[in-house]
C-alpha cells in the first residue's frame, strides 16, 4: 500500500489503511506485519487448523455467518489477488464463488473483473464504460450450458450451447452499456478493466 | 483402459532417456502474449519448433535479451529467433514483424479468421502444416497461456479440452497444466527437482462422478468432484509418481519450483 502512495510516509499509509480482520490459516503471514496489526487493533482470527478450506472460503463465511455491524440483506464481497500466481489457487479461489453462488462475489485484478451469473435469475449487466470494457466473456465453468442467451455483446448468444472443449464466449465485445444474459447454466461474466 | 504417461522433463536442462520405454517425444514451443517465464531458454532449447502467437513476438524481442543481461541485445535476438509467427496481427509490433521477417521467420497472417484464439491458429499449424516435424509422439509447450486478460487465460484452457488427443502443456513461472483425458489411465513421473510439491485436480467443463488418484496427500478414492463442490487444490505429492483415473476429463497441475 505505500508504494501507491510514494508521496507520504510509508507509517502513516500503513495505519490508515489498517484491515479489521486478518484471518486464514497463518502459514504467510510475516510475523513483524502480525504484530503490526495486532498492535493496531485489527482482529485476527487464526484458522490454521482447518486445512479443508481455502483462504477466501474462511473470509467469506466469517463476512456472511460473523462480521458484526454489517448489514448483510445487500452484501457484495470484493476480493483483490484472487487471480495469477499458482493455478490451483486460482481455481480454488473460483470454486468459492461457485460454491457460494446466492452470495454477491466479485474477483478482482488489474486486467479483470469475474462474478458468478447465477441460473435461477435473469440477469441484466450495466456497463461502467469508463472503467471497464470492451472485452468480455461468459463462461460456462464446471458444467456445460445447453442453452445461453444474451443481448448487448458484438457476438450474442441464442439459445446457443456453450462448453468446455466447444465454443465458449471469450474475446467478446461489450457493444453499449447494457448486457443481458439468461441461461440454464451458472456462467462467470468476466469484463476487463480498463488502464487507468 | 490404455496407460499415458506424463513427465514433465522438458524443464530438465537435459532430456533423459525415458525409463518406461516410451518413445521420445518431439517437441514445439508457441509463445504467447503474457512476461516470457524465466526459464523460456530450457523450453526453447528442446524445442524442435518454436512459433510465436501474434504479440508473443514482442515478448520474445523484448524480453529474451532480459534473460541475459550480460549479452548484446542483438546477438540474444538473432539467437532467438522463432521458425513462424502466427496470428490475427493485430498485437505484434511492426518493427518487431520487419525484424523476424528480415531474419527469414515465416509469417502467417490469419487477421481474416476471428473465430479462433491465436494459440488455437498455432496448434492446427503445429498439428496441421508444420512440415520437417516428427508428428507421431508430438507434445506442444505453451510459455504465456496464463494471467492477464482472465477471458484470454479460459479461451486458452479452452484449446487443451478441444485438442484433448493432443499433448499440450501450458506453463507460467508458477505453475504447468495439462490435460488428462477420460480416454486412459494416467501415470504422472514427478520430476521433483523441477515441480512440485502443490499440485490440483481440476474438473473444469464437467462434473467427474468418480476419480481415484495414488500419490497425493489427499488422494482421491471413488470420489466425486465438481465447480461448486470439491476439486483438488492445494493438494501435495508425496512422492515421485501419481496415477489418475477418472470418468471424466481433469486438468492436472502442479506448481513449478523456483530455480
Amino acid at each position: 500500500m505505500p508504494l501507491l502512495f510514494p508521496q507520504e510516509d510509508a507509517s502513516d499509509v500503513r495505519r490508515r489503511y489498517k484491515p479489521d480482520v486478518i484471518k486464514g490459516d497463518m502459514d504467510s503471514i510475516r510475523r513483524e506485519v502480525l504484530d503490526f496489526y495486532t498492535s493496531l487493533g485489527t482482529e485476527i482470527v487464526d484458522k490454521s487448523h482447518d486445512q479443508d478450506t481455502t483462504d477466501l472460503h474462511k473470509c467469506v463465511t466469517y463476512i456472511r455467518d460473523f462480521a458484526p455491524g454489517l448489514d448483510k440483506s445487500d452484501l457484495c464481497i470484493l476480493v483483490a489477488g484472487a487471480l495469477g500466481g499458482r493455478f490451483d489457487h486460482e481455481m480454488g479461489n473460483l470454486n468459492v464463488i461457485c460454491h457460494f453462488s446466492s452470495l454477491r462475489i466479485v474477483l478482482l485484478s488489474d486486467d479483470s473483473l469475474i462474478y458468478l451469473l447465477p441460473r435461477t435469475h435473469r440477469h441484466e449487466i450495466h456497463i461502467q464504460t469508463s472503467v471497464e470494457g470492451p472485452h468480455c466473456g461468459l463462461i460456462p465453468i464446471g458444467m456445460p450450458s445447453r442453452s445461453s442467451t444474451t443481448t448487448g455483446l458484438q457476438w450474442d448468444l441464442n439459445n446457443t450451447e456453450m462448453k468446455f472443449g466447444g465454443l465458449i464466449s471469450t474475446s467478446n465485445i461489450v457493444t453499449g452499456e447494457k448486457v443481458t444474459v439468461q441461461s440454464d447454466s451458472d456462467l462467470l461474466w468476466t469484463i476487463s478493466i480498463k488502464k487507468l | 483402459m490404455d496407460l499415458m504417461h506424463h513427465s514433465s522433463s522438458f524443464l530438465l536442462p537435459t532430456i533423459p532417456p525415458d525409463p518406461h520405454h516410451c518413445p521420445s517425444l518431439t517437441y514445439a514451443l508457441v509463445l504467447l502474449n503474457q512476461s516470457l517465464p524465466r526459464f523460456t531458454p530450457l523450453l526453447w532449447k528442446h524445442g524442435q519448433l518454436r512459433l510465436c502467437a501474434d504479440g508473443g513476438a514482442n515478448r520474445l524481442y523484448d524480453e529474451m535479451p532480459l534473460l541475459f543481461p550480460l549479452e548484446d541485445a542483438s546477438d540474444v535476438r538473432c539467437r532467438y529467433k522463432p521458425d513462424v509467427i502466427k496470428g490475427d496481427m493485430d498485437s505484434i509490433r511492426t518493427e518487431v514483424l520487419d525484424f523476424y521477417m528480415s531474419l527469414g521467420t515465416k509469417i502467417i497472417d490469419k487477421s481474416h479468421d476471428q473465430d479462433t484464439t491465436d494459440l488455437h491458429k498455432c496448434v492446427t499449424y503445429i498439428r496441421d502444416v508444420a512440415p520437417n516435424l516428427d508428428k507421431s509422439n508430438l507434445c506442444i509447450l505453451v510459455a504465456g497461456a496464463l494471467g492477464g486478460r482472465f477471458d484470454h487465460e479460459m479461451g486458452n484452457l479452452n484449446v487443451i479440452c478441444r485438442f484433448s488427443s493432443l499433448r499440450i502443456v501450458l506453463l507460467s513461472d508458477d505453475s504447468l497444466i495439462h490435460l488428462l483425458p477420460r480416454t486412459h489411465r494416467h501415470e504422472i513421473h514427478i520430476q521433483t527437482s523441477v515441480e512440485g510439491p502443490h499440485c490440483g485436480l481440476i474438473p473444469l467443463g464437467m462434473p467427474s462422478r468418480s476419480s481415484t488418484t495414488t500419490g497425493l496427500q489427499w488422494d482421491l478414492n471413488n470420489t466425486e468432484m465438481r465447480f461448486g463442490g470439491l476439486i483438488s487444490t492445494s493438494n501435495i505429492v508425496t512422492g515421485d509418481k501419481v496415477t489418475v483415473q477418472s470418468d471424466s476429463d481433469l486438468l492436472w497441475t502442479i506448481s513449478i519450483k523456483k530455480l
